[in-house]
């Protein structure tokens, strides 16, 4: 046999499976499915409603929200970057659907325009934030951070009180039900399973990785770069909306105070997932391994019925030692 | 063999941008003096459409205001030279107020100060070591901080804070010497010490070759981590003095005390020419900045306008001054 390397073979022979290989390329996703069993089983110790059918589908239900969330975050941070709008973009979003519905008198013949506004909204958003960021290069969590509080006024201006006014036909994104099990849980998973199919196998969602990974390469490789950032912050901004949307749905106001710290827990939900902050690594299984962990945590909070004060500093001090537990390799500029 | 362009198109807004060293020079001019200039536009629009800006009691509220946010901004600013930055000024700020106006309770005011500067020479540890020894990215360790710190607050209190503000702080910071108030006076103090040590003492030139470039740096014999270390707890340190001076002006203390000190901090330090790449920026830009941004909150109040304008208004201001700094950094370094 000559040594000629056929092109056609590179990667073809896959060595045989290995328990350790596996554990060692998947360990930070089984940690986090191991903490989230431990809780469950925790929590099932502690209090014989957690195991139920209905509560684990409520916390499925309690999930869809910060899974929208991280979801668009997830985009962004493999990119590299880091969207801090998002909550205020679902407050935007949430604030004008909920404005329209009250000012033409709860008409159900408006939900189909409305929705599509709203995505629309959180597409425009994040076109902003991208152009933003690829044509003056700044700092992406810096000037997201700039947007947000500009939306934060337009939202103060738009109400600083909650809006009613939401048709009941609209409630049902919420409510319908299939047996026992919430319609909109089933369209989580599937929503989960595309954004698996999307960041696996869809051209747009690897490029998210290689620029995260190596803009230099990525350029080399022909990747349209600018592009592809410009997507993420549109990918992000989209799934707030849609969580702006979902939010009006479960609350049936329209709340200028809607997801108050989301942004910041679907940035730790993405961090404790595996989702490397200096982009470039992660995997959507690892993101809803931490959306469901943090999920768990609040479920479990109102179930011990912790104090409301003690609620924050544990939740900080879990984040801080999730953080402080993480070794990253590259000592990045932000 | 057909040769494949890897150049990446050329098109579409600024797509195909070649500066000339004149347009470098230009935003960097910019950059570097965009907040004096913009000052005294500013004042110019005062003098014609706000007359009331200019009364002795606005001015006196004006440089209250100043001093609070320069303070802060002034420890935001080392922070960022060494390409790291705090999100947990405003929580620190907070806590240290409530933690001295607990002296009511009993405490001695000594004693309670000691507490307090002690405490955040704790967390601006925490917030370095996170940083420089776990390579967290400083915004997600510095805002899980943010998190922590203010959970930590609200245990606390248990919700609600109390108590009157000591007599010292009231003196170090509305007392009047002749016709500036005292909180004037301590803010130009800092300045002249963090000045001094900045750009006469060794420390100093090290925190500049930690931020311009780390890795030489360290090979330079600078102790990198300790650089950041450092600037982490002398910025908590001067966010607790802010808090101080911030209660001892408004005379109590209540629980959205200070929210706004993050984002207006590290506006301050942009505007006045600080980049988030670490080793460019000076005092007397962060200075002006801080200037600016209060100059501009109080037009908002004076001219009789919405508050909402305020977000509206300084979220503008930080996505103008992170693009400048954002684009001026992109040229210097190409």
């Amino acid at each position: 046999m000559s040594t000629t390397y056929d092109a056609t073979r590179i990667g073809a022979k896959r060595s045989a499976f290995s328990w350790s290989t596996f554990l060692r390329n998947n360990a930070s996703i089984l940690l986090i499915y191991f903490f989230v069993l431990l809780l469950a089983g925790i929590a099932s110790v502690f209090s014989d409603r957690f195991l139920t059918v209905s509560n684990i589908l409520n916390i499925l239900r309690q999930s869809i929200v910060l899974g929208l969330f991280a979801m668009g975050q997830m985009a962004v941070l493999l990119t590299g970057g880091m969207d801090i709008s998002q909550e205020q973009v679902a407050r935007l979003v949430g604030l004008t659907v909920a404005t329209v519905f009250a000012a033409t008198g709860s008409n159900p013949a408006m939900i189909l325009p409305l929705v599509l506004a709203g995505t629309l909204i959180g597409v425009l958003l994040g076109s902003i934030n991208g152009m933003l960021i690829t044509r003056t290069h700044a700092v992406p969590f810096i000037i997201t951070f700039g947007v947000a509080f500009i939306l934060r006024g337009i939202n103060l201006a738009i109400s600083s009180t909650p809006i009613r006014g939401i048709p009941d036909a609209y409630l049902q994104v919420y409510d319908a039900k299939i047996g026992m099990v919430p319609v909109n849980v089933i369209v989580m998973g599937l929503v989960w399973v595309g954004a698996w199919y999307f960041t696996n196998r869809v051209r747009v969602g690897r490029n998210l990785y290689a620029v995260g990974g190596s803009e230099r390469i990525a350029r080399l490789s022909a990747i349209p770069i600018n592009r592809t950032i410009i997507s993420a912050y549109i990918i992000s901004s989209l799934f707030a909306a849609m969580a702006g949307l979902f939010l009006l749905a479960r609350t049936g106001v329209g709340d200028p105070n809607a997801a108050d710290g989301l942004t910041f827990q679907a940035i730790v939900a993405c961090a404790v997932g595996g989702i490397s902050l200096y982009g470039g690594r992660g995997s959507v299984v690892g993101v809803l391994g931490g959306v469901l962990l943090l999920t768990l945590l609040n479920n479990f909070f109102n179930l011990m019925q912790v104090n409301i004060f003690y609620q924050q500093l544990l939740l900080g001090s879990i984040v801080l030692v999730a953080v402080a537990a993480y070794r990253t390799k590259r000592l990045g500029s932000l | 063999m057909s040769t494949v362009s890897i150049e990446p198109k050329k098109r579409g807004f600024l797509g195909g941008f070649q500066p000339t060293p004149r347009v470098v020079r230009a935003v960097d001019l910019a950059g570097q003096w965009a907040a004096p200039i913009i000052i005294v536009l500013v004042m110019l629009v005062a003098a014609i459409y706000a007359p009331a800006f200019f009364s002795p009691n606005n001015l006196r509220t004006v440089s209250i205001q100043l001093a609070v946010l320069g303070v802060v901004a002034i420890g935001q600013t080392l922070v960022l030279l060494v390409r790291s930055i705090d999100m947990s000024v405003s929580a620190v700020l907070a806590l240290g107020a409530v933690m001295v106006v607990q002296t009511e309770a009993g405490n001695s005011i000594g004693l309670s100060l000691i507490q307090a500067f002690g405490v955040a020479a704790l967390i601006g540890l925490a917030n370095g070591f996170l940083v420089a020894k776990r390579h967290v990215p400083p915004f997600v360790a510095t805002f899980g901080m943010l998190v922590f710190v203010g959970g930590a607050r609200l245990a606390y209190t248990k919700g609600q804070a109390s108590g009157t503000v000591p007599e010292l702080l009231r003196l170090i910071s509305i007392e009047q010497l002749g016709p500036i108030p005292a909180a004037l006076l301590v803010w130009l103090i800092v300045n002249l010490v963090v000045g001094f040590v900045l750009y006469y003492t060794r420390v100093g030139r090290w925190v500049y070759a930690v931020g311009g470039n780390p890795g030489a740096a360290r090979y330079a014999g600078v102790n990198v981590d300790w650089v950041i270390i450092g600037a982490h707890v002398v910025c908590s340190v001067f966010a607790i003095l802010a808090g101080l001076l911030l209660s001892g002006y408004i005379g109590y203390v209540d629980l959205r005390l200070g929210s706004d000190y993050n984002m207006n901090s590290i506006a301050a330090a942009v505007v006045g020419g600080t980049t988030f790449t670490g080793g460019r920026g000076n005092l007397l830009g962060t200075a002006a900045g801080a200037a600016l941004l209060v100059m501009l909150l109080n037009l908002v109040v004076v001219l009789g306008l919405p508050i909402h304008w305020q977000y509206a208004m300084q979220g503008t201001v930080l996505v103008l001054a992170t693009a400048l700094q954002g684009f001026r950094q992109f040229l210097l370094s190409r």
